[in-house]
């Protein structure tokens, strides 16, 4: 009698019980499921991005070569002649990144090494293309900015774009006795350092050790400083929007690898608990006719 | 980059570009093949010339033309727009216009030119060229603001000399 009075009411109690728990399951398993979707749709746009970016990154990298190509020849002059850059004096730090992000690193690097070199030369003035080092530096060092461009580095740079920069700077009518450019040197594919490459000044060239040894008319060499300025920033700005891209392709690769382990979690996960909710719910079948048949 | 231009207008005004087209002493045969120049001809886009040897490069410098050959005094040439001879050994000689820019012969016998814009002189088609120089000039002589017109006469200058090397 007891048992029998009692078995009702205990499975009352088993059923209060499960039955919370079930429709916690049924909650769990379409959070996840929806999460498994998020996720699913979030791979999808890492992964076209990283389509996109290798598709970019051969033109980029073929870009990047002959401007490198052109930067040398330009420099080869200066090498020969030794120019050093002078010691002391106004410097000017020209930090070439681009306005977007989702690549990685690579622009807080060029933050940090401008960072560096304001800590030796705290007095310098800045330039800096690209929004994402204008954010970075302008929250530490605000007062060394005197110009910023945006748009830079959208798609392939072109020497239009590296010459109205170059003009933009010797309209400042400041005289830098340094100019350093500071850009994100493409060692391989996947690894990335920040460079620097000197602009030089009318003095510096002509305090070079070598370079009486060269024939030129005196008025020519303001042209010369000035060609030379918009062929290094057009060979810096090449090279840093070509590790962009590499940077970017690397990024998205890693989000996509990252995404697809996520869901392979998330899928195990997502695969227990419906089993869970089934054992749980045959359980509570085989329960009810086993207590039926009792009655 | 104005100095640039204005220097180049009046090299052309002294020079007449006609003198680009007279028949010049050959120094390259003068001075035998053995000995070469090793020329880099740079744009920002393309490298037409890495590091090939060459006999003879012949460029429209500032201070006049000049042919360049193995052992030239270390020099640096401002370049206007003008016509760019290199004479290969074998493969005769290949003519760019330039669209201006900088040449510097290293004191190893090595040339570097580094220039905006080339292309060969072939590629040009006169009606294109005769077309162009009629609207730089109708923009000059016309009313709009000074920088077009400074632009307006950047352009037939450099179209003149390009008209010129054609014929």
């Amino acid at each position: 009698m007891l048992s029998r009075a009692a078995r009702p009411a205990l499975q009352r109690v088993a059923a209060a019980s499960i039955r919370p728990a079930q429709s916690n399951n049924y909650a769990t398993l379409r959070e996840i499921e929806g999460r498994l979707k998020s996720i699913k749709n979030i791979e999808k746009i890492t992964n076209t991005m990283k389509i996109v970016a290798s598709t970019k990154l051969a033109r980029a990298q073929r870009a990047m070569s002959e401007s490198r190509t052109y930067g040398q020849t330009s420099n080869t002059v200066f090498d020969k002649a030794e120019t050093k850059p002078q010691e002391g004096g106004k410097t000017l730090i020209i930090a070439s990144s681009s306005d977007k992000g989702l690549c990685g690193g690579i622009h807080s690097q060029i933050t940090k090494a401008v960072r560096r070199k304001l800590l030796e030369t705290p007095d310098a003035d800045l330039v800096i293309l690209g929004e994402k080092c204008k954010a970075q530096l302008g929250r530490s060092s605000a007062k060394n900015i005197v110009m910023n461009f945006a748009n830079v580095g959208k798609d392939i740079p072109t020497f239009a774009e590296a010459q109205t920069i170059a003009d933009q700077i010797f309209q400042l009518e400041k005289d830098y006795d340094n100019i350093e450019i500071i850009y994100n040197n493409f060692k391989s594919a996947i690894s990335y350092e920040p460079g620097s490459a000197y602009a030089f000044s009318e003095e510096a060239i002509k305090n070079s050790a070598n370079f009486t040894a060269f024939e030129i008319e005196d008025e020519q060499l303001a042209n010369l400083r000035e060609y030379a300025l918009a062929n290094t920033i057009f060979w810096a700005l090449s090279e840093g929007h070509a590790c962009e891209i590499s940077a970017r392709r690397n990024a998205m690769d890693n989000a996509s690898k990252n995404a697809g382990d996520m869901i392979n979690r998330f899928q195990i996960l997502f695969n227990r608990t419906r089993q869970a909710v089934i054992t749980g719910e045959l359980v509570e079948i085989i329960t009810g006719a086993a207590a039926s048949e009792d009655s | 980059m104005n100095s640039f231009r204005a220097a180049s207008r009046i090299a052309l005004r002294t020079k007449p570009t006609r003198a680009l087209l007279a028949p010049r002493r050959n120094y390259a045969e003068a001075a035998g093949p053995a000995d070469k120049i090793r020329l880099s001809l740079t744009l920002p886009h393309q490298s037409i010339y890495k590091a090939s040897d060459v006999i003879q490069v012949n460029i429209p410098a500032e201070s006049g033309d000049m042919g360049i050959l193995a052992n030239h005094v270390p020099s640096i040439e401002q370049l206007r727009p003008g016509v760019i001879d290199i004479i290969e050994e074998g493969a005769g000689s290949k003519q760019f216009f330039l669209s201006g820019g900088f040449a510097v012969v290293q004191p190893d016998s090595q040339l570097s030119i580094n220039a905006v814009e080339a292309f060969p002189l072939e590629d040009f088609s006169p009606e294109a060229v005769r077309a162009q120089l009629a609207e730089a000039q109708r923009i000059a002589s016309g009313s709009g603001s000074e920088q077009d017109i400074a632009e307006a006469k950047v352009e037939i200058e450099v179209l003149e000399t390009l008209q010129a090397a054609l014929k």
